[in-house]
């Protein structure tokens, strides 16, 4: 039987909107200082291996994965970069520690998004280079088709996505990780500059710099260590095809079979049940309705009810994006996921102060690669 | 650790570019979309034998069996709107005046299609399930490339 495993030690470096003070370089050794005060643990002696999850032109450096192991302490140790989300390499991590090959872990992911003068650029190269990329559109007219067909066959409504920015804007005052925390009505939402119909300039995700580092360790050596433990019970990822030609449109099937895999670990038959919480992707505003579908937190059709009753209000049944989601603290890149950790594991501590949610003991972390990719991640997290 | 800097430029920074040029290999199944595109004015699709599915653009093998299939046919450049967006920013954030729709054409008699403009009709006039068809530049002036269609437009 391998080793359960656990996150002891996370940390981060403040997530705003320019960080012109700080090199990335230093913002990992930020939060990776915060990380290993959290746990306890010495990275020169203590951590077996490190996972960093960076991708190339959002650095603005190729072979970035050389350029990390110094800030981490992790010169001359094992260190690999996984190109996809943080919880991708939380998943590599827990899986190398239950092969038994290490027993301590670093994993690290970061946004400087600030220093990237062209980003939608970057994200228009990402695009099919023949037959997609010619028509120079801006990337996210892709999020418009996918958010026009989605309403379409869920029967959710624009008006509903409106209240998911509503909701998660409002979260994010109360969160002192978020950026972009502010008072706005659905008539604010709805009456924004249209953007890519029905996606109006308030149903984007902003971008912010930030990052984090967590330390994850084998339960043989969870009792030696200072970090509270928040254990990893299941994690699954899942990429579909890149090619818009035989994608679902309308449904988010990367993230249903990223959860079932999770799920089938984690022992979870009924999740709206057996979870308490959830920090899921709202890079746009309607992906929140569709992840709750697809994550079976709800039926089909159903997660906007399911917003309007108030099921996933910070005081609701199932709280949805406490933090304020991508929407309210910022859109991090290849790091998002593991603010979405962060975010679940000071819940499960009791850590969370102005945020905190009362009597949790499970929940989800849920991570989309953005636009184009159908690419997911979800991991379930507990307190014992 | 840190001081209360907002503006970058207030800060030594270094720009830089990163200028990369690619040629990219359309390959078999590409090269029969795109010669299809330029020589004949309609599409190409592949099919695979073992699940009876037609890829558009055509591929060389299938993604749910990994079978190889069959030769690309030409398709009719005709379909229905799948999805649409209207944009109003282009690809360096600035306003779109004119706006230009976008949309996802599943291609009749396929199960595959593309993403393409749609041109000779309203906003306000398209609509999920709207019948289209591609408008092709003249002959002379296609080179081998999605861009050889202009936009889709209604049919009739």
């Amino acid at each position: 039987m391998p080793e359960r495993v656990a996150i002891v030690g996370v940390g981060y470096s403040d997530v705003r909107s320019t960080t012109p003070g700080l090199s990335y370089k230093e913002m990992m050794y930020e939060a990776a200082v915060r990380a290993y005060a959290d746990a306890g643990v010495n990275p020169r002696k203590d951590v077996d291996s490190f996972i960093c999850v960076s991708e190339d032109f959002w650095e603005g450096t190729s072979i970035f994965d050389e350029y990390v192991p110094d800030q981490l302490g992790g010169a001359l140790r094992p260190v690999h970069t996984v190109t996809g989300d943080g919880i991708h390499a939380l998943a590599c991590a827990a899986m190398l520690i239950r092969t038994g090959r290490a027993r301590i872990v670093v994993v690290e992911g970061h946004s400087k998004h600030s220093d990237i003068r062209t980003p939608h650029h970057i994200h228009n190269f990402a695009f099919d280079p023949i037959y997609h990329r010619p028509l120079g559109a801006h990337p996210y007219h892709l999020a418009g088709l996918e958010m026009n067909r989605f309403l379409h066959v869920s029967g959710n409504t624009r008006e509903q996505c409106a209240l998911v920015v509503r909701k998660n804007l409002t979260n994010a005052l109360l969160n002192p990780r978020a950026v972009y925390g502010a008072e706005v009505s659905l008539e604010d939402v709805l009456g924004a500059p249209p953007a890519f119909t029905p996606l109006g300039e308030l149903d984007i995700a902003r971008p912010a710099d930030g990052g984090f580092v967590m330390v994850v360790a084998a339960e043989s050596v969870v009792d030696d260590l200072a970090g509270e433990p928040v254990w990893i019970t299941g994690y699954g990822w899942c990429t579909g095809a890149s090619a818009v030609d035989s994608r679902q449109w309308g449904e988010a099937v990367y993230a249903r079979l990223a959860a079932e895999q999770a799920y089938r670990m984690a022992g979870i038959t009924n999740p709206f049940q057996d979870l308490d919480f959830a920090e899921i992707d709202d890079s746009f505003s309607y992906k929140e309705l569709e992840h709750l579908e697809a994550l079976r937190l709800c039926r089909p059709g159903e997660a906007g009810t399911l917003l309007e009753e108030g099921v996933t209000l910070p005081s609701g049944e199932f709280p949805v994006n406490v933090s304020g989601g991508s929407l309210g603290v910022g859109h991090l890149l290849e790091a998002t996921g593991l603010h979405r950790v962060y975010e679940v594991v000071l819940q499960l501590r009791g850590q969370a102060g102005p945020i905190q949610l009362a009597e949790v003991e499970r929940g989800l972390a849920q991570s989309w690669r953005n636009l184009p990719t159908t690419t997911g991640c979800v991991i379930i997290l507990e307190r014992s | 650790m840190r001081e209360k800097l907002t503006n970058p430029e207030d800060v030594r920074t270094w720009p830089g570019t990163i200028p990369v040029e690619y040629v990219y290999t359309a390959g078999v199944a590409g090269e029969a979309y795109l010669r299809a595109i330029k020589e004949r004015g309609c599409l190409a699709a592949s099919t695979c034998p073992d699940c009876n599915i037609d890829y558009l653009p055509p591929r060389l093998y299938c993604e749910r069996c990994f079978a190889k299939t069959d030769e690309p046919r030409d398709v009719a450049a005709r379909g229905v709107v799948e999805t649409f967006t209207v944009a109003h920013r282009d690809l360096d954030g600035r306003p779109l005046e004119p706006p230009v729709i976008y949309a996802f054409v599943r291609i009749a008699g396929t199960a595959g299609g593309l993403i393409h403009r749609l041109g000779d009709v309203e906003p306000g006039d398209v609509h999920i399930g709207l019948e289209v068809e591609a408008v092709f530049r003249p002959p002379a002036e296609r080179v081998g490339s999605i861009l050889d269609i202009e936009h889709f437009k209604p049919v009739g």
